[in-house]
């Protein structure tokens, strides 16, 4: 098993190299000049000169990419443009409220998909059924972004029950992570965009938990559990859900990389000062480094994901065992 | 004292086509300590009978007439709760696939303790003890309890069901082809180890299975099914000796017996009847060779042919000739071609 995972995380660190260089050569080919953002297009030729010299965008690609690289074996991702302030600083500061949105999303969605799907597929066949299906596939099919505007409409400008933007009020200010996301505030925050978030990926687990449990549920063992007796309950829950759980857990890590995406927007509605949302503003801003930086980590995030999952993978089903 | 007793069942799958009379008119008794064998081909009704008595049918099968009577109350008017708790507890059931019967995830060991702990107020350690007590009567080690079912070998999770069925000693076991997904050398060991429990527990058991031979080893009556319906059923040294129905007959032939090796069997040409349609006559009319216009116009009911033996046959009395008869291979050879004139007339 440490063999596996040593194993595993090697090749974590080759795909990160190949990612990267991917991610290198797209921003650079990118049509745009980064230049424009940094320094008022007004200026003098001269000047803008130095500071393409000065930020090594005057060199060729291929020294560019080099530097980048042994850069990149340091964690070292370069200061950003705009910011002035080196990547990994910033994408430190930003991630916890990224990370948080998106597990809180992750789990409202996994806990409402599991046992939903599971219960889908006991009523298999009534209205109750075919309600949770539509109602999880209009939430996946609408834009994210129009939801997260009906939520705040509703329940923050109208109903006034819960904030619609940013993740604190307006004059708080903390410094250390408990003083900004352990408080009443930051939750109070959260609970809209975690909620239009965690609707818009509650679709696949509980689809899949559902065509899963339905497979399941034609399985000899579950007759047999039925013959031994045992309650409703215990059969759904102990027997079916648990073998059915399987290919949830696995596209669960896999969904997480498309969750990011559909965070990006969540996070510009909500202005939530979350990786997403900084992410479109380096993109649009040509900030090379702070745009590499963020893909990058998000990148490694989904990969580290994977892992996770192949390894709940051997805890869940005793059949599976690596070498 | 009778533990079950079966009356007049009917059961009726809802298919897209219409309804399905798997099971019709059925009516039989099982003492205490009595072991009944069904035989039957594939679609006769066996497993749809065996399911009933425990209220597994799948959800388009229903019971629509009669009574099965088991220690003195109907099971057809139990609610659900009442069902759950006689399952297992009173009847135990020994399921067609031991290979899939048991769930991947969980040990052995424990899906046997959790049977256990759901009709007892045990404590684990006491179910996990009466546990290796089954494991060891069914000659299994007990730290085999805490494998896994793919760690063992399909004798083994075969050997596993039968404990787990054995755990809270029923009165009624239930084995569903219990032995035809293994070789036959494992198969006989098994029957008969399940045989000796039966005896010693002197549980009663209902046997499936489609193997006649089986049923000549380990039942003490034995019940032929034809299309929904008791065929013959007679103690099984009579019925082995001198079994009536022509459809045991053509059944006797169709299995080989070690002493003509060699020999092609005979076998019963034609297939089962469509149980969609409403048949008025004999089910097995179109494929015996001795039916007259009586037989298709009219079922024959279920009557003494002699002590401990029924017969659902207009023409028993003729038994003697109709046993010799169909020891030729020109009897059956006969049905074959009367069936396919009939089809071309048909089309």
């Amino acid at each position: 098993m440490l063999g596996f995972i040593m194993k595993r995380i090697f090749t974590m660190v080759i795909m990160i190299l190949l990612v990267s260089t991917m991610i290198f050569f797209l921003f650079r080919t990118m049509p745009g000049d980064p230049t424009a953002f940094i320094v008022d297009p007004s200026i003098p030729k001269e000047a803008r000169d130095q500071l393409l010299e000065r930020y090594g965008l005057n060199d060729s690609l291929w020294k560019q990419y080099t530097i980048f690289l042994k850069d990149l074996v340091r964690l070292d991702f370069g200061n950003s443009f705009f910011y002035g302030r080196p990547v990994t600083v910033i994408i430190k500061d930003l991630i916890p409220a990224t990370l948080i949105l998106m597990f809180t999303a992750m789990l409202f969605a996994y806990i409402i998909g599991i046992l939903g799907g599971a219960w889908m597929a006991w009523k298999r066949g009534t209205k109750l059924e075919s309600f949770g299906i539509t109602i999880s596939l209009i939430f996946r099919s609408a834009p994210s972004f129009w939801v997260g505007l009906m939520m705040i409409l509703i329940f923050a400008v109208r109903l006034k029950w819960f904030p619609g933007q940013g993740m604190r009020t307006s004059g708080y200010t903390g410094e250390t992570f408990r003083e900004i996301f352990l408080t009443l505030d930051f939750l109070k925050h959260l609970i809209l965009p975690s909620i239009v978030a965690g609707l818009y990926f509650v679709a696949t687990p509980l689809l899949i938990m559902r065509n899963s449990m339905l497979e399941v549920l034609s399985e000899d063992y579950i007759e047999m559990a039925h013959a031994k007796g045992l309650k409703e309950s215990k059969i759904l829950y102990r027997h079916a859900a648990r073998n059915a759980l399987l290919p949830v857990i696995t596209a669960g890590a896999l969904f997480i990389g498309s969750a990011m995406g559909g965070l990006v927007l969540i996070e510009y509605v909500f202005s939530w000062p979350g990786l997403g949302r900084e992410i479109q503003r380096a993109v649009v801003r040509h900030d090379y480094p702070l745009a590499q930086g963020a893909f990058i980590i998000i990148a490694s995030l989904v990969m580290f994901m994977n892992l996770v999952a192949d390894v709940l993978y051997v805890i869940l089903d005793p059949r599976i065992s690596y070498k | 004292m009778l533990l079950l007793e079966v009356k007049n069942l009917d059961i009726d799958y809802k298919t897209q086509e219409g309804t399905l009379k798997a099971i019709s008119d059925v009516s039989f008794t099982l003492r205490q300590g009595e072991s009944v064998g069904f035989v039957g081909e594939s679609g006769c009704g066996k497993t749809t009978l065996a399911k009933s008595i425990m209220k597994l049918l799948p959800k388009n099968g229903s019971i629509s007439k009669g009574e099965i009577i088991f220690k003195g109350e109907d099971l057809v008017k139990k609610s659900k709760e009442e069902i759950r708790r006689i399952r297992h507890l009173k009847i135990a059931m020994v399921s067609q696939s031991a290979m899939n019967s048991l769930n991947p995830v969980y040990t052995v060991g424990d899906q046997i303790i959790e049977g256990i702990l759901a009709h007892t107020n045990m404590s684990k350690k006491e179910a996990a003890k009466r546990a290796e007590e089954v494991f060891s009567i069914i000659g299994l080690e007990g730290k085999r309890l805490k494998s896994y079912p793919h760690q063992m070998s399909g004798g083994m999770k075969q050997r596993a069901i039968i404990a787990m069925a054995l755990s809270l000693n029923p009165d009624l076991i239930i084995a569903d082809e219990p032995t035809t997904a293994l070789d036959v050398v494992v198969q006989d060991r098994i029957l008969r180890e399940i045989l000796s429990i039966q005896k010693q527990m002197n549980s009663s058991m209902i046997f499936i299975t489609h193997d006649i031979s089986v049923v000549s080893e380990i039942c003490d009556t034995i019940i032929v099914m034809y299309g929904g319906k008791i065929m013959e059923k007679a103690s099984t040294k009579i019925f082995f000796k001198k079994p009536l129905h022509p459809y045991s007959l053509g059944l006797k032939n169709a299995f080989p017996s070690i002493l003509d090796i060699g020999e092609e069997l005979i076998s019963i040409p034609g297939t089962p009847p469509n149980l969609m349609k409403n048949l008025s006559g004999c089910r097995f009319v179109e494929r015996c060779p001795f039916r007259t216009t009586l037989c298709q116009s009219e079922m024959p009911v279920l009557r003494e042919a002699g002590e401990d033996h029924l017969v659902a046959c207009h023409y028993i009395d003729k038994h003697e000739a109709f046993t010799e008869a169909a020891e030729l291979r020109e009897t059956w050879e006969a049905v074959r071609s009367r069936i396919i004139q009939e089809k071309e007339e048909g089309a």
